[in-house]
Order: structure tokens, then sequence, then C-alpha cells
């Protein structure tokens, strides 16, 4: 027998066969063990090869003193006699956990903390390098069966297993290609990727978890934020922190890693891996380890991109702009670049409070990496205000189309929503108030006369093409056939006398847009303006 | 909208801010109409007037004609270049008299 103390809990191993013969002597053995043990109690059964019903007593006897006993790694010989005895049910007991060899085993997956195996033809075994893996495998396990039942697709180890002296989750082998390898293999699947990337990640922040399931990013960051804010000059520390504070709390889910390797594509199906460090929080956190993957660990040595993710700086540059905007649902560079800027600020926190508790006293390289964090989070921090994300909504307005009803009251939402599909190009000061003149005078058309003396729905849709860059929006009503286009051009030669009042509003728009069709479908009125930026 | 106010006896300087459209052009036309009668002398500042439309220039139009039966005279000045522009298109740059 021997023991191990940790904290208040008394750990006795047993070993051998405990049966009539020495049960007395056991007991003794125990009680001398245990003399002044107040807390809890584990016997640890690893090599425990038998138990006869004299030491099954002992164990009750022993339980009446310390009614929280518990029995771990236990065999499946001992097991049995324990199950068969009602012991399972009276008391905590652990079956062992099965031991697994990596040796010679073909290595498919290296992260950060561990290392990936394939054990067999269908399963792989993910080894932990920290001292506390089985604390950690556990937390895992829980946080995938979360986000597997909040609807994230997901794998789930299936087992835990000893692999060595510490442990290992098993999985069932995917046959997955991770994004990194597609990117890294086939570029010409680089928009597909993104846009897949981009609507899990979507998919994923949209979920909003139940209070208490997991950790609130913002908090670690706010801590990394203080470990790190005095290193910044002139009170900019301080700054960074102010703004942090304010990003607003949220229940949503964090993944925490989400870089191209974590995530898969088997068969036709997106699924996400690595969730030990989901939690919930503001889009902006994620967006902030997805900076430092692609661009900010390789920001001083671009060779570390290629080693980590297979592919090259200026894919992963691209990929990161790309996937922002997409994020973002914008194509404006402006507000592109407002946010990497925002999204960096956190990034480079981060990055700097990592490499001061992780590289040591460093090399050179390790301080000339972080001089580099340093000073372009200084510039950033100059001329930044806040770290709130402008982000469009998703859903609804995105398919570029309005449902409104046609009255006077409407024109202003009208207007405003075709601005913010126009968000994404560049739309010059006068083709902008031309466009609203157009608007103006379609749209109270139909209100006033489409539908007269009521009113009806009118609907509008508002489509960019490229080559050069054209805004067509259409306007269609089911109101009475109506072609405005009939109409006689008034005379704008004539003097103010001699000018009647009105009539103006379908002259200016086919003046102003470079086209105007009119065409009545399916008993829908349909107009197009077409207008060329 | 915004419309600022100036008079000093006959003399009446009106400043709509802002835009001028559909939903906004009735106020300004109520403000018109209430001016007195021996209002001789109307200056329209459109220094902070970002937008107009047709139901805008119906407004100008329609006092343009009213001050022209009067004897009275209108005047419109600082228009942006957006509001030039629409001005130009629809002929009505000849119309006003813009200063």
């Amino acid at each position: 027998m021997t023991t191990d103390c940790n904290k208040d809990i008394k750990t006795i191993a047993l070993s051998g066969r405990i049966d009539s013969g020495n049960a007395a002597q056991a007991e003794q053995d125990l009680l001398a063990q245990l003399a002044g043990v107040t807390g809890g109690v584990v016997l640890d059964a690893e090599n425990l090869a038998y138990i006869s019903s004299a030491g099954l007593r002992v164990i009750l006897r022993l339980r009446k003193t310390y009614p929280d006993l518990k029995i771990t790694n236990v065999n499946s010989e001992v097991y049995e006699i324990l199950e068969m005895t009602g012991f399972t049910e009276m008391m905590t007991v652990e079956k062992a956990y099965r031991k697994v060899s990596v040796e010679g085993c073909e290595v498919i997956g290296e992260g950060a903390n561990g290392k990936v195996y394939r054990i067999d033809k269908d399963n792989v075994v993910k080894t932990y390098k920290n001292a506390d893996a089985l604390a950690e495998i556990q937390h895992e396990r829980e946080v995938a069966r979360l986000a597997l039942v909040l609807g994230v697709p997901t794998a789930i180890s299936y087992d835990v297993v000893r692999v060595g002296d510490s442990y290992g989750s098993v999985f069932e082998l995917l046959n997955a290609r991770s994004f990194s390898k597609i990117l890294a293999k086939e570029p010409e699947k680089f928009d597909w990727c993104v846009d897949e990337y981009v609507k899990m990640l979507k998919k994923i922040h949209a979920i909003e978890v139940p209070a208490g399931k997991l950790p609130a990013i913002k908090d670690k960051i706010l801590k990394a934020i203080e470990r790190m804010k005095d290193l910044l000059p002139d009170g900019l520390g301080d700054k960074l922190l102010a703004m942090a504070r304010e990003i607003p709390e949220s229940d949503h889910m964090i993944h925490g890693d989400y870089h191209t390797k974590n995530i898969t594509l088997a068969g036709d199906e997106v699924l996400v891996i690595d969730m030990d460090t989901l939690s919930v929080g503001e889009p902006i956190f994620d967006l902030m380890g997805m900076y430092n993957s692609y661009v900010g660990f390789s920001e001083y040595d671009p060779e570390i991109i290629l080693k980590f993710q297979g592919f090259d700086q200026t894919l992963a540059n691209r990929f990161w702009h790309d996937s922002l905007a997409a994020y973002l649902n914008t194509k404006n560079e402006d507000k592109i670049r407002e946010a990497d800027e925002k999204v960096r600020c956190l990034s480079y926190a981060k990055l700097i409070d990592w490499s001061i508790r992780h590289a040591g006293d460093g090399s050179e390289k390790d301080k000339a990496t972080r001089d580099l964090w340093m000073s372009r989070l200084t510039e950033l921090l100059k001329r930044t205000d806040s770290l709130i994300l402008d982000i469009q909504s998703a859903s609804g307005d995105d398919r570029g189309e309005l449902d409104v009803e046609a009255t006077d009251e409407n024109l202003e939402k009208v207007i405003a929503f075709v601005n913010k599909q126009l968000e994404a190009v560049d739309c010059p000061p006068k083709s902008q108030m031309q466009l609203d003149v157009a608007i103006e005078e379609i749209f109270v058309n139909i209100a006033h006369y489409a539908y007269a003396p009521e009113t009806g729905k009118a609907t509008v849709r508002v489509e960019v093409s490229d080559d050069p860059v054209t805004v067509s929006i259409t306007f269609m009503d089911r109101g009475k056939p109506f072609d405005p286009l009939q109409k006689v051009d008034p005379d704008v030669t004539l003097s103010a006398n001699d000018r009647e009042i009105g009539g103006l509003g379908i002259f200016m728009t086919k003046k102003m847009m470079d086209d105007v069709q009119y065409e009545y479908k399916d008993g829908q009125n349909i107009l197009t303006l077409k207008k060329a930026l | 909208m915004i419309i600022r106010k100036e008079q000093n006896q006959d003399k009446v300087i009106l400043a709509p801010e802002g835009r001028l459209d559909t939903v906004t052009a009735p106020e300004l036309e109520k403000e018109i109409q209430a001016l007195p009668a021996e209002v001789k002398d109307l200056t329209m500042d459109l220094e902070k007037l970002e937008y107009i439309s047709s139901a805008g220039l119906r407004v100008l139009l329609a006092t343009q004609k009213k001050m022209n039966a009067t004897g009275g005279e209108m005047k419109v000045c600082r228009a942006n270049e957006t509001v030039l522009e629409i001005f130009e298109v629809t002929g009505f740059s000849d119309i006003l008299t813009l200063v």
C-alpha cells in the first residue's frame, strides 16, 4: 500500500489480492494510514487483482467513517465483483482507463496542447501535454457535448484512455480534411472556403448559451490586458482597458480558436473541432484569435504560418481580409479596415501577454517579435476610440429586397434601405443624390397612384453589378397598370409663369438615371432604374 | 424639417435645412403661405439644404409664380452643388433668380 496526499483527499493504492487470508492485516494498514484523516478517501485499485467478500467487508466498515469513499482505476475483473455485490450502486466506483500505446503510431495532427495519433484503422487518440490532462479532457468532452446539443456540428470523443503517464481522448477517425489542407492544396477553392468558414462562424455566434455553462471570454481578455497594459506608453494601456471594458457582455457562443485547422470537411459536411476554448462573448473575440492565427503570430516571421497552417503569408493575409469582409457583410474597404484595426488592438494585447508569460527571458527573435507587436499596438491605440464593431445583420436585408407599404411616410425607410445596400460600393455623393431623387419619384408615384384611394405593398430590390459598377433598383407593385414613362416631358425652357407646377418627377428620373424600363407582368408594375457609378 | 426665418419689415429670409422632399415640402409651403401679403422681398437661403426633389421644386415654382403675380421678388442663394445640379437639369436655373 502506498499513499498520496492531495489537499483534503487521501489516496491509498491497493495492490495484489485482498481475501480472508490478509483482510484483517489490510484493514489495520488502512486504518493506520487514515489516522487523522478527515477529508475524502480514494482507494486506487489499479494494481488490485482480486477482492473477496472478506475484503469487501473491510471497505464497508471503512465507508462508515468515510461516507464519500471512492474506488478508482478498477480493472474489469474487480469491477465485475463490485457490480455483482451492489458496491457500484453504494459508492463511486470508477473503471480503469484502457491503456493505449502511441509508440510508432502515425501523428496526424499537432497543436499547441498535444498531438493526435492514429491508433488503428478507425480511431485516433488526442493526447495532452498538460499535467492536468484528465480535467482538460473531461472539460473538452463536456463542452463538445454542449456545442453539439446547441447545434454545432462537431466530433465527440467516445472514450478516455491512459497514454503512458497521461491521458488521451479517443475519436472515431473521420475521413476529413482540414480547411488548411484544402487551402494549401486547392487554391481554386479559396472563395468556397471563405464562404463556408464564415457561414459556420456566424452559426456559432448566433447560438445563445444557457447561463453558467461556458466562461465569458471577455473576463479572460480583460485579465490579459491588465497584465500587459503598463508596458504601453502614454496611458495607452489604460485606454485599451477602458475600451475593452466597454465591449458589451453577451451570452452568444464563441469558439475561441477558430482557424482553418479546426474546421474540417468530412464528406460534404463541415465540422468544427477543438472545442476546449468554447466560451461566450461578442464576435470581436473570435476575430481577435483569427487575426493572430493568420497574421499576428507570423507577423515578424512569415515562416511560422507555413509551418503552422501549410499555406503562405500572402494567402493567409488574403484569407483574413476576405473572411473579415464576409463576416462584416461589406465590401467597403474603409469599413473593413476600421474593423481590422479594432480587432488588432485586442489581438496584439493577447499576443504580448502570451509572449511575456510563455517566452521567458526570450531570444533576440522573441524580443524583436514582441517589439513589433508593441509598436503596431501603440500606433493603433493612438487612433482607435472604440472596440465596438459595426456588423451588418446577416439576414433579411441581405437579400437586397424590401417589402413595404407604399406610403409617403415610408419614403425615408426605402431610401435608408437602398443606401444600406449601397454601403459596400463607393457611391459618389452626386450619384447618391440622383438615386435618391429617382427613388423618391418612383416610390411616391406608387404611394399616390398605384392603389389610390387605398394603399398597398411595394417591393424594392437593389442589385449591384460590376464592371463598371452599376446599381439597379427595381420597384414592383400590384396596383393599377400604369407606365409613368408615357408621361410627356415638361418643356423646361418655358418661363416660370408658363411652367406647369408638377410633372417634373419622372422627367428628373429619366434625366438622372442611365436607363429606366417599365413593364407590366404577372399582375405587377415593374419599374427598373439603372445607373452606372 | 427645420426652417429658419428672419423677418425685417417687408424683407424675409427663409432657410430650410436638410432634405426638402415629399414628406417635408408641405412644411415649407405652409411657412410661405403664412407670410403676410406685404412681403415683397423673399430670400431662400439654401446653404444648409442637402437635397431637393420634385416636391421641393414645386414649392419653389409656386412661390416664384406668386411673387411674379404680386410684383414681389424671390431670390435663391447659397445652394450647394447637388441642388444646383437639379436646378440645371430641370431648367429652374433659368426660372429662379439665383444669387
